[in-house]
């Protein structure tokens, strides 16, 4: 790949509509988190500004950019300021790599998932920069809590991909997208199920919602690792989190349910349908399961989802290997 | 082991019946009213124990049935209700300031004559402390001149009761 000026306008454009992208993700999750909570507690939800409330998350982002960046004393000035920046410019690159139709790549490079995956990890960098400069007890608890927990989720994560990309001879996005049909049963959720439900499990660990949302218990750790942040800091944390939570579902999409391919007409609408469809089951599974302990976190990782992953990728190893 | 791979499969079902039910209440219509467009149906409000209210009088239903008798001021232990007896057993006055109130309910409990009540007042906001110190009597002969049309409207609202159960009992002076 020559980076020609062409490509670099292009990554600029690609860049530019992704914080856009990111930014009404947020605006759109908070609404959707917030009405859902709502009819599942058999109450409406923001209903007073706009119609149906829908303008709420735009009024709630217009004070968190008007509110005060209150430091605390005794923090460690620089890493204070840099983790919320950390947070958020990763994830930037990240979707840079996903296909989002059939000629709408931001930038298409071979080995996609090894991008995600890798500048994915840096999210946790920033928690625990936040959580070790807050000079909080409960932010240092929280950032403790997220390494271990992101760094142990990542492992199946990687593995139920794997499987895939096994099963498939690529590692790039695009490709695995081409090699799944327009109708569900051609996706590789069928061919897959096991690693999919993996890749379910160890999302909501990797993204730290609810029920594994043990990094920023609120009854526990008040906020966890963002407990000292207000303002924009905050918001730049909130930003990354919903925009982590787009892209492991953008992942899922591709990975598993077929991406930018759909019945009638292929395009970005059904990657958005999908990603948005599995955004809507992490709300719902939020608001149906109770917190989970951390020692109970660690087990369902490490005891099931790491031995169930190399199972099925030993498996899929075999049977390709068979069949080829 | 199998053991352990059994109970987790049953987990696992439990966790789906879970969200078969949030998933029901999802699609379920609202429970909650939208308190400034929508109240509550009375019927409803009939079993919501409100502050204390006196009760109407037997006959004269702007009469109140308390004899000054300071039970309820000696069971409340918020110290929130102010009786002050008048000429005649009636009281002259009868303050309750609602801030210090618990809703416990004693007063209601230990009166004799059966003078107190609960209110079904589910509404009632003020500015100030002050406005929270409510004036009983004022309060019942309002609620006396309100009567619905099938009971004869009180003449003597405002004039002091001239005839009551009480007063045949006597005090000696």
């Amino acid at each position: 790949m020559d980076l020609s000026l062409a490509i670099f306008v292009q990554i600029i454009a690609a860049v530019l509509l992704i914080i856009a992208l990111m930014v009404g993700n947020a605006v759109v999750m908070v609404y959707m988190e917030r009405k859902v909570a709502g009819f599942i507690q058999r109450r409406p939800g923001p209903y007073e500004v706009g119609p149906w409330g829908t303008l709420q998350a735009v009024c709630d982002s217009m004070k968190l950019l008007a509110k005060q960046l209150y430091r605390p004393g005794n923090v460690d000035l620089i890493l204070y300021y840099l983790a919320p920046i950390t947070a958020f410019f990763p994830v930037l690159l990240l979707f840079l790599a996903i296909p989002f139709g059939p000629w709408l790549t931001p930038l298409p490079v071979n080995d996609g998932i090894v991008l995600i995956l890798a500048f994915a990890g840096l999210g946790v960098l920033s928690n625990l920069l936040a959580g070790w400069a807050s000079n909080n007890k409960y932010s240092l608890l929280g950032a403790a809590r997220a390494v271990s927990q992101t760094v142990a989720y990542e492992i199946p994560m990687i593995l139920a991909l794997l499987a895939v990309v096994l099963q498939s001879g690529s590692m790039d996005l695009k490709r695995i997208t081409d090699q799944q049909g327009q109708w569900p049963w051609e996706w590789n959720i069928v061919l897959q199920p096991l690693a999919f439900f993996i890749y379910l499990v160890s999302l909501v660990g990797e993204t730290n919602r609810a029920p594994f949302d043990l990094p920023e218990a609120e009854s526990e750790l008040t906020a966890g690792f963002h407990t000292e942040y207000s303002g924009m800091g905050f918001a730049l944390f909130f930003l990354s989190e919903y925009a982590n939570m787009l892209l492991v579902s953008f992942v899922a999409a591709v990975f598993f349910l077929g991406g930018y391919k759909g019945p009638f007409a292929d395009g970005f609408w059904w990657l958005f349908l999908k990603a948005y469809a599995v955004m809507f089951f992490m709300v719902w599974i939020r608001w149906t399961f109770p917190r989970v302990r951390f020692d109970q976190l660690l087990n369902i990782n490490w005891k099931w989802l790491l031995p169930l992953g190399l199972i099925n990728l030993w498996l899929t190893a075999i049977i390709v290997k068979i069949a080829l | 082991m199998l053991q352990a791979i059994w109970d987790n499969i049953k987990g696992l079902y439990s966790l789906l019946v879970g969200m078969s039910i949030t998933g029901r209440y999802l699609l379920s219509p609202v429970e909650t009213i939208h308190y400034p467009r929508q109240v509550v149906a009375d019927e409803i409000m009939a079993s919501f124990r409100g502050p204390i209210q006196l009760t109407k009088g037997k006959k004269d239903p702007a009469q109140t049935r308390c004899i000054s008798c300071q039970m309820c001021v000696k069971a409340c232990p918020g110290h929130c209700l102010s009786v002050t007896k008048g000429d005649t057993k009636a009281p002259a006055q009868w303050l309750y300031d609602f801030s210090y109130c618990c809703l416990c309910g004693a007063c209601v409990e230990t009166c004799p004559t059966g003078a107190l009540e609960f209110s079904h007042k589910v509404y009632l906001v003020t500015l100030t402390r002050e406005e929270l110190i409510l004036d009983l009597l004022a309060d019942l002969q309002k609620r006396a001149a309100i009567l619905p049309e099938s009971q004869p409207v009180p003449t003597a609202n405002l004039a002091p009761p001239t005839v009551p159960d009480v007063e045949s009992i006597g005090e000696p002076k």
